[in-house]
């Protein structure tokens, strides 16, 4: 049984490493108190501070093109990179990183840049550039940059084997209170790694005795103890790993190795009465963590060595019973793992968004066909594989929906070009009836006409034309025949009355009608140089709505074959993935099966040696 | 001794597992065929992404052409006074949006982002813009104010602000509607 369980451990030790794979806080970026100049840069940052980094690399992208970020020039390179590299876009992410580098002179920009480009190169495993990149930041990072930017040297350093260094790193460094949690956990484990298991133990403890309100810190404390308990029964410290490995909480991720760790402490110190406890309670879980199946096994051997044979017996069989059944499913998922059925599934339950590009596959739909992946996502190369194979159905669906969009935007042209035939000819008759060079004429004159009547003075110009005619008839009648006969006499004196009358009545009125005339003109002016502009702006539209139109058809057309051609490479990329990683999958499956056949060979052994004792105690 | 030896073993495995994160992987076989396969989606990605913003900039030009784009933005500095739910916005009489804002919308905003609330077309000439913001005031009262401007729109985008800001002499929100500089 013990023998038996040195194989399984690295599958158990494997799928713990996926369980891990968060060991640094969600990431923030670095950027508050930013003041923002350009509002399509703020609206980037609105996207990208909620997470939604495909949306905000699109518009940073779309902005940049469009020469709309001028007063962020620097910033928002930097964020492209950093966007790009969080997208699994490294060589161009490294390229910008590179040649902002060669043209910032802005401290600030250019330390950040150095961090991105220190973690381009650490997830490419350049070590050696990534070390030099890190050694260039000149002064410390914004806050959240600044614990990542310690905790990822320090993790370059254990990747070389350099625990004092990294451990010494970390000392130097005081962060909030959940990256401390990690930096101490990382510090921890990089001592027990250089054999000073005191040391690290103080600090591991630390960890594993803090206190939690969130499920990443109570997930951290977890795992800290479970690391904690198997270095002390390592160090055959059995007493002190037991306390610890209890502390471990009963349904966390980790649960399970605590159990059969502390089964294993009680075990070494031949308490196994003891044993039974964690280990009974282990043998009833799912029995896909591989601590469960080793269970299985340890349970009747704890009994076995107490001397309860039958009991053993009784577990034996039972765990026979339990491998041929997950044997039999097992032989059903090796089936479904040659089909896209496995991968389907998987995508099935989160649709295609590309929102989470820190997204780890912590967690599998509980389904028969893929509950078996559990194994091959332990596998750095499937959980990658999986992630690129996801983005890709997400791009491959967002051009689905670009596709729709230009179909509709087809429609809207047809319609605008519909619109434009039936409105040219009632608009082509409206332009014709209207004499704008009439107009512009008869404006013109009185303009000259007012200009001529203030130079002259002339009071009747500028009358109403009620006036004017009383005025030309009163004039009008001293040509008369009979206007200088005896009998016209009182007619004379009357006329010359009225005459001067409304000669004094227009005078008086002369400079506020003039104003008003004057206004007047001014007025119609500005009237008709508008018609004429929008004159112009009518034929110009006429002239280059055809072309217009035209023009984003051909844009659309364009557009649409590349889609096209693009949907056509994500396919065959997407069916190369799927090849690549039903492989894994199937591989992982057939190792799965190989496992539990040793175990139910090893359980057929052990079953047949317990009957043999049982048989030997009654002769 | 078996036991022992056995735990020997597993412990390295462990804290190996335990310090090694799948996003951070270790030295990378570039012979290999995932690195391949990534190469090969790394270009991929490239050209959808260039696509893309060939599509959203067709999509602009076509819908909003810059003669008539006028796009009216929501920022917040500070925030303390005034929990942001929503905003209404009218456009010379006519509402054309309203926004209400989840919490990490308005985290967003309190970190200096700035929401695009509406994107549309004006004619040539003077608009009237009018902002009504709904949320909770000083004291969690709730609050509810207006803020309104006079656009001229002339040919060329037209970029306008809605800010929520603190004024700490008053101890109270203010809210100014004013053209992006």
């Amino acid at each position: 049984m013990i023998r038996s369980a040195i194989q399984h451990w690295s599958s158990l030790v494997a799928s713990l490493a996926i369980l891990a794979a968060t060991i640094g806080p969600a990431r923030a970026d670095g950027l508050d108190g930013f003041v923002v100049q350009d509002p399509h840069y703020g609206e980037v940052l609105f996207h990208f501070y909620q997470q939604d980094q495909f949306t905000a690399l699109t518009h940073l992208v779309t902005a940049r093109s469009q020469n709309r970020v001028q007063h962020h020039q620097d910033d928002a390179e930097l964020l492209q990179g950093g966007l790009l590299l969080s997208w699994g876009q490294h060589d161009e992410a490294g390229k910008i990183f590179e040649r902002l580098l060669d043209t910032t002179d802005d401290v600030s920009v250019r330390n950040r840049t150095w961090f991105y480009l220190a973690k381009v190169r650490y997830q490419r495993g350049h070590l050696e550039a990534a070390e030099r990149a890190f050694e260039s930041i000149s002064a410390p990072l914004p806050p959240e940059l600044e614990a990542e930017r310690y905790n990822l040297h320090a993790r370059l350093y254990m990747d070389n084997g350099r625990y004092a260094d990294a451990v010494a790193l970390l000392n130097n460094w005081k962060g909030d209170e959940t990256w401390t949690a990690y930096a101490n956990y990382n510090t921890g484990v990089a001592l027990v790694r250089m054999g000073q298991l005191e040391m690290g133990a103080t600090l591991l403890d630390r960890v594993g005795t803090m206190r939690a309100s969130t499920e990443e810190m109570r997930s951290l404390r977890d795992q800290a103890n479970v690391a904690l308990g198997f270095s002390y029964l390592q160090a055959q410290l059995d007493g002190d790993a037991r306390p610890v490995l209890l502390r471990v909480r009963l349904n966390g991720p980790f649960s399970n190795k605590a159990l059969l760790g502390a089964g294993w402490a009680d075990s070494a110190g031949k308490n196994y009465r003891a044993a039974l406890g964690p280990w009974l309670e282990l043998s009833d879980r799912d029995l896909l963590d591989s601590a469960v199946q080793e269970s299985l096994l340890a349970v009747p051997y704890a009994f076995a060595q107490l001397g309860a044979e039958p009991q053993a017996a009784e577990h034996y069989t039972r765990a026979l019973d339990i491998f041929g059944t997950e044997l039999a499913r097992l032989d059903n998922a090796l089936a479904d793992a040659g089909s896209d059925r496995l991968l389907n599934s998987l995508l099935e339950t989160e649709p295609g968004s590309m929102g989470g590009w820190y997204w780890e596959l912590d967690s599998l739909p509980d389904d028969e066909r893929t509950r078996y992946l559990y194994f091959a996502i332990a596998d750095h190369r499937f959980h990658e594989g999986l992630k690129s194979y996801r983005d890709l159905a997400a791009l491959d669906k967002h051009l689905a929906q670009w596709q729709d969009k230009l179909s509709a935007y087809r429609d809207m042209l047809a319609t605008r070009e519909l619109a434009y035939a039936e409105r040219l000819p009632v608009l082509q008759d409206k332009v014709a009836r209207f004499d704008l060079p009439a107009m512009l004429a008869q404006q013109e004159q009185n303009t000259q006409r007012t200009k001529q009547a203030r130079a002259t003075r002339d009071v009747v110009a500028v009358a109403p034309d009620v006036e004017q005619k009383q005025w030309r008839r009163l004039l009008a009648m001293e040509s008369a025949p009979a206007w200088d006969t005896r009998a016209a006499s009182g007619l004379q004196d009357k006329q010359r009355v009225l005459k001067g009358v409304l000669l004094w009545n227009m005078d008086k009125e002369f400079r506020v009608r003039l104003w008003r005339q004057e206004n007047a003109n001014a007025e119609l002016s500005e009237d008709l140089k508008l018609a004429a502009d929008q004159f112009a702006a009518i034929e110009r539209a006429t002239d280059s709505l055809p072309g217009t139109v035209l023009n984003f058809e051909q844009r659309i057309d364009a557009l649409e074959a590349s889609i096209g051609q693009l949907q056509t490479r994500l396919g065959g990329s997407m069916g190369q993935y799927a090849q690549f990683l039903n492989a894994i999958a199937t591989e992982e499956l057939v190792a799965q099966r190989e496992r539990l056949l040793t175990y139910r060979a090893q359980a057929r052994f052990a079953l047949a040696s317990v009957y043999d004792r049982m048989a030997a105690q009654n002769r | 001794m078996e036991l022992k030896a056995k735990l020997g073993r597993i412990t390295a495995v462990l804290l190996l597992a335990l310090t090694t994160q799948a996003v951070f992987a270790g030295p990378a076989d570039p012979a290999n065929e995932l690195a391949a396969l990534d190469q090969q989606t790394q270009a991929l990605k490239k050209s959808v992404l260039e696509l893309n913003r060939d599509l959203f900039v067709l999509e602009e030009e076509l819908l909003y052409p810059s003669n008539t784009q006028v796009a009216v933005f929501v920022s917040l500095d500070v925030g303390e006074y005034f929990a942001l739910d929503s905003v209404e916005l009218s456009v010379d009489g006519k509402n054309v949006s309203n926004y209400l804002y989840t919490e990490r919308e308005l985290k967003a905003l309190q970190r200096g982002g700035v929401h695009q609330l509406f994107i549309g077309n004006l004619k040539v000439g003077e608009h009237e813009l009018v902002a009504v913001f709904t949320g909770q005031g000083p004291h969690e009262r709730d609050y509810r104010r207006g803020a309104s401007l006079i656009i001229d729109k002339n040919i060329g985008s037209k970029y306008v602000e809605l800010r929520i800001s603190d004024s700490e002499q008053a101890m109270q929100p203010e809210f100014v509607v004013r053209e992006w500089e």
